[in-house]
């Protein structure tokens, strides 16, 4: 089910590396590190995040339910995520493109969970897709399938990697 | 009974008005990053605003804002206009939505303006564009499915 190909070239950084990397990367996020959004696991490609529940992610506060933007923006931020532990080294790649398939309404009070992975790398281009959850991952709320463009180590700001695997100590 | 979006009475009164603050009051992520929206000056639609926030950044390099925000933002916009611009009051209820980015959006404040492209009896199909310098050179579009809710007088 998972396909292992993006991620050999990576194989070289345990999962705990990449977990501590990621959550520094959505920890410099200014939005997601507003929101307490938290990486639990990754198995590169695969990224697992849970964002907790806060009442500023409601989208109609009478009925308690969650704004449908907030499920685009983990969908993004976690392709994203998984994206960066999918390359042969970290690349800066913005979205070209995002789809969400709306499938129940999210309900206020309960964690986001979202399970995002890159299914193919290409010389330009990362395809991903996301599930996002909350009781149960059986019922899932949204789906996503994001396109990320690789800008390529030129574009890619020197010391972007050293950044993501710095050490623990300057994270205090 | 708390007024909101599914009591038919307020939801009617506020479109009369076309009182979208008293909408947006009841959206907390919407107000958390900055959406606004004000008559457009040159038709009968509204301009959606999203206020260039620290708290929306989502690349602090270049530094731009966070695509899944400004998705956000977007939605939120289509939503509303969708409310008002509908032929009756209906609740609208997002099916998908997809999103093209097309330039990167500094942190600068952010327009859309929305198209109504089709207004079935069950569904709705709402274009937004997404603009910061020059609406001619939008950051993103984005294109909307929406199931339309009949509200019944007691919901």
């Amino acid at each position: 089910m998972n396909q292992r190909e993006p991620a050999e070239a990576n194989a070289a950084v345990s999962a705990e590396a990449w977990q501590r990397a990621l959550t520094r990367f959505v920890t410099v996020i200014p939005h997601t590190r507003g929101l307490g959004l938290e990486v639990v696991a990754v198995d590169p490609p695969e990224v697992l995040l849970r964002l907790p529940w806060h009442d500023d992610l409601l989208g109609d506060a009478a009925r308690g339910l969650v704004h449908g933007g907030v499920l685009t923006m983990l969908l993004d931020t976690a392709c994203g995520s998984s994206v960066l532990c999918a390359l042969p080294s970290p690349e800066v790649c913005p979205t070209l493109d995002l789809r969400v398939d709306h499938y129940r309404p999210a309900v206020a009070g309960q964690p986001l969970w979202v399970r995002a992975r890159a299914l193919r790398v290409t010389a330009s281009m990362v395809f991903t897709e996301g599930t996002l959850w909350q009781a149960s991952a059986e019922r899932p709320v949204a789906r996503g399938i994001g396109n990320f463009v690789r800008l390529g180590a030129r574009n890619t700001p020197p010391g972007f990697a050293r950044a993501l695997f710095a050490e623990e100590d300057d994270h205090a | 009974m708390l007024e909101g979006f599914h009591d038919v009475a307020w939801l009617a009164r506020t479109r009369a008005e076309g009182d979208v603050a008293a909408w947006l009051a009841l959206i907390p992520y919407a107000r958390r990053i900055g959406v606004g929206a004000a008559p457009d000056p040159q038709g009968e639609g509204l301009i959606f605003r999203l206020a260039p926030e620290e708290g929306n950044v989502g690349n602090v390099l270049l530094p731009a804002l966070h695509g899944g925000v400004v998705a956000a933002f977007m939605e939120t916009a289509a939503t509303l206009d969708l409310m008002l611009a509908a032929r009756e009051p209906r609740l609208p209820r997002i099916v998908d939505f997809a999103i093209d980015y097309l330039r990167t959006a500094r942190v600068a404040p952010t327009y859309a303006r929305c198209a109504l492209l089709r207004e079935g009896r069950r569904l709705a199909n709402v274009h937004v564009s997404a603009w910061q310098a020059s609406e001619a050179e939008p950051v993103a579009t984005a294109r909307l499915h929406f199931v339309l809710a009949t509200l019944e007088g007691d919901a």
